[in-house]
């Protein structure tokens, strides 16, 4: 199932006097539970694809459908509402209210809908999440007393709180060391077999696009590769739970 | 407690120097409004109670006039309007006897007059209440004698104020003395009238007051004649080269100082014309006689202070449906100059507070503008995760109310405390202006609670008003500012 679609998508920059066209026509589909990495060097358009498939930035020229909905004619006010129902969101500088604890970090987005977990079931649900990435004892500390792992682990069950179809990650690893990377990488990949929750990652670091199950490469705003790896997450779905969690180890 | 009362004080918290850059703004805002208040409620309301107790009542009624009227006559420009006469008295006493609100009525004649002694040059000026004692005193019970006694009912004298006896003595250069025959020259619209009259009492107020210490008292003929308030004139009475002279002084002359009528102008026993009794009455000539039935103002206290803006407006239906022209108006209409005193006061501090008001806002604009730059990325994070504007809205103004209600009760404790310093700092008033503002003579303002609540709401306006710019650039923020690296 296609949950995200690009179909001849630009994006023009004025710089000065001058355009910069970041983006030159690309396309390409996401299905559901997909775990991808929109790969290529600085400069290749990797955050200006994710920031459209976010809903945080609009094609100049294009359709970019989310969910089956394309995101094209929708006011802010409409993409801000599917963004927080569909969409979850880590970024390179993990991005922190820095005057709220870990906890309260998490619980942040579930406290922007109209559809709110209550009381216990929330307190229930943001606690697994915290459990799931680790941060059980650090559940009261503000951002500033944690490191930078353990800052993009509360990004994460940030981005995770509100059940998101889609999650996307913006070079999630660029500020963190190496192994801290991998392991932030292995958790959100065991979240994807777990909640069967789609991962859209940038990155330029090879070892990490290694980790994908499907590529999609870029270099100067248009698609050079669009490569799958292993079995689809429908393929992994065909063939039952056992199946998916087979795949987890891969 | 609520995620943006939760963001607005960490937030408070975190950034201590401009939450403390702004605070001290607001802190110091609602200082200056509630001391500034207190200085202004405490002088209006000694000011009010002065005259209400002491001078106007609850309820005034005039003649109708073109300019304003109050206890000290009309007030037209170059004195070009007579006081006129209450129409129809008769009928407003009764109807003011009839409303069971009013406890007590009573009425008054204002004129001026030269005092002089018999036989001198020397004169000082008056300003003379005529009243009838038995129902002046029931209402009004500030005067009270220093020497002598007060004026008894149906008696002819006069009672001159202390402060104006001393006046005479320091700046006229005659003292008067108890039981001393003074001649009073007075100019009303019929001329100028003589009368001798003779001192009973030098009075003190209970309530002194730099707005009253001057007002004399004599009875009620006396002022009408003075005033010129008579029937029976003699239009053939002779005026001598003096009496031309005094006719000729100009209106400036005789207020302007203290000695305005060149020396041997009046002699009194020459034309005296005294209606009653006493020392002047020796002329052969027929004397003018007071109009009897002629007041100028009528004064009522009422049971209910807070009724009487009702009451006032009721009298005015009913003058106007009798075909009355009279008016009724409050204690303010009354006091005239000395009520609009306190007004200019208020009214320029009140431009003061819009000038601290207007700059207080621009400083926490500006801080507030540096606040929202440095949280742009914090903004945009927020509505990448599905905040809407109206969330980004609601966060700001939380944070500016949050922060005004902090500072602002911290205000309002600096401001008790530095009031409660000001009673015990025992300051007294140095001039007349200070004496007026001060509601006396030493400084004992007092908070009004409602003036707390209105410092609170203003100081919570210039906070809203401060915040809408900011928050404006707040809102422009796109969601795409998240993920653009710091």
């Amino acid at each position: 199932m296609v949950i995200v679609e690009l179909q001849d998508v630009r994006k023009v920059y004025p710089l000065g006097k001058v355009e910069v066209e970041a983006v030159k026509g690309v396309s390409f589909s996401i299905e559901k539970g997909d775990f991808i990495s929109i790969a290529g060097p600085s400069g290749s358009g990797k955050t200006t694809i994710l920031n459209m498939i976010g809903c945080v930035d609009r094609p100049t020229a294009g359709t970019v459908i989310i969910g089956g909905t394309p995101t094209k004619d929708l006011n802010d006010k409409a993409l801000t509402s599917l963004r927080h129902g569909t969409l979850g969101f880590i970024f390179q500088s993990f991005n922190l209210i820095p005057v709220l604890s870990v906890y309260e970090n998490i619980e942040f987005p579930l406290l922007l809908g109209k559809e709110r977990l209550r009381g216990k079931e929330r307190a229930q649900w943001i606690d697994y999440l915290m459990e799931e990435v680790g941060l059980m004892q650090w559940h009261d500390h503000k951002p500033n007393e944690l490191s930078g792992g353990q800052r993009q682990r509360v990004a994460i069950a940030r981005a995770l709180v509100t059940k998101p179809q889609i999650v996307l990650a913006d070079e999630p690893t660029a500020n963190l060391d190496s192994a801290t990377g991998e392991q932030i990488l292995e958790l959100m990949k065991k979240i994807n077999r777990e909640m069967e929750t789609t991962f859209i990652f940038s990155t330029h670091d090879a070892k990490i696009v290694g980790l994908a199950d499907h590529i999609i490469r870029l270099r100067d705003g248009t698609v050079t590769e669009d490569l799958r790896q292993g079995k689809s997450a429908a393929e992994r779905y065909a063939e039952g739970p056992g199946a998916a969690g087979t795949a987890a180890g891969n | 407690m609520p995620v943006l009362v939760r963001i607005a004080f960490r937030n408070l918290l975190e950034h201590k120097a401009k939450s403390l850059i702004i605070g001290i703004l607001l802190a110091l805002g609602v200082v200056i409004l509630v001391v500034g208040n207190a200085f202004m409620d405490t002088a209006a309301q000694g000011v009010k109670d002065t005259f209400i107790g002491n001078y106007t009542g609850d309820i005034f009624i005039a003649a109708k006039t073109k300019s304003p009227v109050s206890l000290f006559g009309v007030q037209s420009v170059g004195g070009q309007e007579a006081t006129p006469n209450i129409p129809y008295y008769d009928k407003i006493t009764a109807k003011l006897s009839s409303e069971k609100d009013v406890t007590g009525v009573t009425s008054q004649v204002t004129g001026f007059a030269l005092v002089s002694p018999k036989d001198s040059d020397k004169q000082g000026f008056a300003l003379l209440f005529g009243i009838d004692p038995e129902s002046y005193y029931k209402l009004f019970h500030n005067a009270y004698p220093l020497e002598g006694r007060l004026l008894k009912p149906g008696e002819e004298g006069l009672m001159i104020s202390k402060h104006m006896a001393d006046q005479y003595a320091k700046e006229a250069g005659f003292t008067p003395k108890i039981g001393q025959d003074l001649i009073l020259t007075g100019f009303g619209k019929a001329g100028f009238k003589i009368r001798s009259v003779p001192l009973v009492g030098i009075i003190g107020y209970k309530t002194a007051s730099d707005a009253t210490d001057f007002i004399s008292y004599a009875d009620v003929n006396t002022v009408r004649i003075l005033s010129g308030l008579t029937v029976g004139n003699d239009p053939d009475e002779p005026i001598t080269a003096a009496q031309e002279q005094l006719l000729n002084a100009s209106g400036d002359s005789l207020f302007g100082g203290e000695t305005v009528v060149a020396p041997s102008a009046v002699r009194a026993p020459a034309f005296g014309a005294g209606a009653g009794t006493g020392a002047a009455s020796k002329t052969p000539r027929p004397a003018a006689q007071a109009d009897t039935g002629a007041w100028h103002f009528i004064m009522a206290r009422v049971k209910n202070p807070a009724e009487a803006p009702a009451l006032a407006l009721s009298l005015n239906q009913w003058f106007a449906s009798q075909g009355i022209d009279a008016q009724a108006a409050g204690w303010k209409s009354a006091a005239g100059p000395f009520a609009e005193s306190i007004d200019v006061v208020r009214v320029v501090f009140n431009i003061a507070i819009i000038i601290v008001a207007i700059v207080a806002i621009i400083i926490m604009m500006n801080t507030l503008v540096i606040s929202v730059i440095e949280r742009t990325g914090e903004i945009g994070t927020m509505r990448a995760l599905g905040a809407q504007r109206g969330f980004v809205r609601k966060m700001f103004l939380v944070e500016t109310l949050t922060i005004a209600a902090v500072f602002g009760v911290i205000g309002v404790f600096l401001a008790f405390g530095a009031i409660g310093a000001l009673n015990l700092a025992h300051i007294t008033a140095s001039n007349p202006f200070l004496r007026i503002l001060f509601a006396g003579d030493v400084l004992h303002p007092a908070v009004n609670p409602l003036s707390v609540v209105w410092s609170l709401v203003l100081v919570g306006l210039v906070a809203v008003l401060a915040h809408l710019y900011p928050v404006s650039l707040a809102l422009k923020v796109q969601p795409v500012r998240a993920m653009q690296t710091e």
